[in-house]
């Protein structure tokens, strides 16, 4: 396993407290007073992903990583969704939330850089994910910080677009829900009825 | 040509509109809406709204944080951006009732209107064609006179039938619920508050239609809030004055025919704002009625848990299908009608428990061991003799003038809230909600279904408008809002606003 050595202010940095880090998987990670030369130069940039204005397609490379994040979704949560055929519409409604401002292009950057990042100091993508999403946020004002935005702009809002456009809703014994196209209120598979 | 200026793109202006262009006659419309444009059906726009679950895309509409009224809500209620508030309306559209017109002769309370049921069913009728209802056609109370619903009313819901098993349980009646769906176009998405494909109706989309079909005969200016209406004399409007919000400046616009379509709050206010030396305390106001009866529907709301949901019952449609109509009759009209639907669902979302780390175990344990149960109702208001709108010192960031607001509930209305609310707990009860569950509460009229602030009247003497919706002393100028409604009824008001405006405009071609 790969260790990471990060100080107290680069954690804060971050978004995670020293305390929440020895209770979670990030056991990877290590406190030191020596500071990778790579990961200071990426968590003190202090700029945010907020260039709105900055439009273009997210790269092959980018959107598999935060295919990654749907994968586990399904997996650990057992949603039994066609995936390759989920990843399709994927595909095309961030392209429409990256090609016009106000676009998601640096936020989704961000969160892949975050994404690479904690992949490669642990020991697998399962362990990557329950880091990034459920690891503590000890700061007052998470979205602050490169992972809180993450976290809301992207990991939140990606899995708030799966369960309905995958169809992921169902493996709950639900017929439809908010955000899943499901055809004409005539039709019998639309939603389940009742008999009257 | 026959220039006429419109005041307001709401559902009232636009329909209005669209009827007079339907005419073939050679008018000339200009709207003007105080707020700026929104794309209709933008799938971007549903995107956003859908991965960020609501978000604020009306937020920059509403009304200014200082028009925070405790007893009579503006803020969060009423929208100022061109389609104006269908673009956050349920779509609930139910035809007033026949003894709705005839509040004052059969209670005692307010007025009566000076048209009756029949006069309006066959605008009824036709503003249910153009609002694209959905709804039964069966169903005669009121009567339908044999008039069809465009598109046939959506089945209940399996989550329906444990709410109309209760009711059936306290013999209390229930019917389909009539809602402005398009049945060609809706997906059943669930995510109405904006539309992807159009099909809940909204005086955005519509204009927008109707803007490609007359662009010779109609123009659209937004973020122009009007500021005065002109005279010529104290019985003619020569047109409006407006001020544009992009470059600071007054501008006038000149027309034949004036009419406010601006909603309850702002048409009363633009009538006092425009007063002149024929008109001291504002247009059509000698006999004091501009601003005053001001109503709107007081709200109850009621849940509570059941405990097991073997059929794992959700929220899977996104619209109420279910109604009840059982206290909007004649016989509870003495005490305040009022009409309420239901709703089945979870606690908490699929994706919040992904997102708290619920375990898929744990999820589906939560998803059968139990459900939560709301009713929701509105009644009738009766009015208070002290309620009124007034223009306010300043100015809102939407370029119109303050507002000043005094209210207060009928104490009839009090009292027979606390019965309605009674019953809403006998049937969450009668659900399987436990009795320590249920949560209900009440919230005060708002500016959603404000009205009755320039009602319509036979004689100057009781009111604003004519029967025809002309102001009272003039010849040229209408208000086409439900501020003309002498009372509101325990029913959603934008059906019979549509008919009020289809009728107006028959009535504007016809002279």
């Amino acid at each position: 396993m790969n260790t990471l050595y990060i100080d107290r202010r680069c954690l804060l940095k971050l978004g995670l407290s020293s305390s929440v880090l020895a209770s979670l998987p990030f056991a990877c990670i290590s406190l030191t007073r020596d500071v990778s030369a790579e990961f200071l130069q990426f968590i003190s940039n202090s700029d945010l992903p907020v260039d709105e204005m900055r439009t273009g397609l997210l790269g092959q490379d980018e959107f598999d990583a935060l295919t990654t994040l749907s994968r586990y979704v399904n997996q650990v949560w057992e949603l039994g969704a066609d995936m390759p055929l989920y990843f399709g519409r994927l595909r095309a409604d961030l392209e429409f939330k990256t090609r016009e401002a106000p676009s998601y292009l640096t936020e989704y950057e961000n969160a892949v850089e975050l994404f690479n990042l904690v992949l490669d100091s642990t020991s697998g993508l399962e362990q990557a994910w329950a880091s990034l999403l459920f690891s503590g946020l000890d700061v007052e004002n998470p979205e602050s910080t490169k992972l809180g935005r993450a976290r809301r702009f992207v990991f939140a809002e990606l899995i708030t677009h799966q369960i309905p456009v995958s169809g992921a809703f169902k493996s709950f014994g639900l017929w439809n829900y908010g955000g899943y196209f499901g055809g004409s209120y005539t039709a019998p598979e639309s939603y389940r009825k009742g008999a009257v | 040509m026959q220039p006429i200026v419109i005041v307001g793109s709401g559902v009232a202006g636009v329909i209005l509109a669209r009827q007079l262009l339907k005419t073939g006659n050679d008018y000339q419309l200009t709207i003007l809406e105080a707020g700026p444009e929104v794309r209709p059906g933008d799938y971007r726009i549903w995107l956003d709204q859908l991965m960020a679950r609501g978000g604020d895309l009306y937020s920059a509409f509403l009304d200014d944080p200082s028009a925070e009224n405790e007893e009579f809500g503006l803020r969060g209620s009423r929208l100022f951006v061109k389609g104006g508030t269908t673009n956050h309306w349920g779509g609930l559209t139910p035809r007033f009732k026949p003894e709705d017109f005839e509040l004052k002769s059969r209670t005692g309370f307010g007025v009566d209107w000076p048209i009756n049921y029949e006069d309006m069913a066959p605008y009824y009728a036709e503003a249910e064609i153009l609002l694209g209802i959905t709804g039964d056609s069966e169903n005669d109370d009121p009567p339908r006179y044999g008039a069809k619903y465009p598109f046939p009313p959506t089945t209940f819901s399996l989550g329906d039938m444990l709410i109309i098993e209760a009711l059936k349980s306290h013999d209390i009646s229930y019917e389909h619920m009539s809602i402005a769906r398009d049945g060609n176009r809706c997906i059943t998405t669930g995510t109405c508050n904006y539309c992807p494909v159009n099909a809940r109706y909204t005086a955005l989309y519509d204009l927008t239609q109707l803007q490609d079909e007359y662009d010779d005969k109609l123009t659209l200016k937004t973020g122009t809030p009007v500021t005065k209406i002109l005279m010529d004399g104290k019985k003619r409007t020569r047109g409006i004055s407006f001020l544009d919000l992009e470059t600071g400046a007054t501008n006038s616009l000149e027309a034949d025919v004036v009419i406010v379509c601006a909603g309850t709050i702002e048409s009363a206010k633009l009538l006092l704002s425009s007063a002149t030396k024929d008109w001291t305390d504002g247009i059509g106001n000698d006999s004091g009625h501009v601003g005053r009866h001001l109503i709107g529907h007081p709200v109850m709301d009621a849940s509570g848990v059941r405990p097991g949901n073997p059929d794992k019952l959700d929220r899977e449609l996104g619209f109420s299908s279910l109604i009840s109509r059982h206290f909007d009759s004649p016989e509870y009209q003495h005490k305040g009608k009022m009409w309420f639907s239901g709703d089945v669902h979870s606690n908490l979302s699929l994706e919040q428990q992904i997102l708290s780390n619920v375990s898929r175990p744990d999820m589906d344990t939560r998803m059968i061991s139990e459900v939560r149960v709301s009713l929701g109702g509105e009644m009738e208001q009766f009015e208070s003799p002290k309620n009124r709108v007034r223009l306010g010192g300043g100015i809102t960031r939407h370029g119109l003038p303050t507002t000043e607001i005094e209210v207060g509930v009928h104490a009839i209305n009090i009292e027979t809230r606390r019965e309605h609310m009674q019953t809403f707990v006998e049937i969450l009860k009668a659900a399987g909600c436990t009795e320590d569950s249920i949560e209900s509460g009440f919230r005060n009229p708002d500016g959603a279904h404000a009205s009755s602030t320039c009602r319509m009247s036979s004689s100057d003497a009781d009111g604003v408008v004519s029967p025809t919706l002309q102001v009272h002393g003039m010849d040229n100028l209408y208000v086409c809002s439900n501020a003309v409604f002498p009372s509101i009824a325990a029913a959603n008001p934008t059906l019979t606003l549509s008919a009020l405006a289809v009728r107006l405009a028959e009535e504007i071609a016809g002279a």
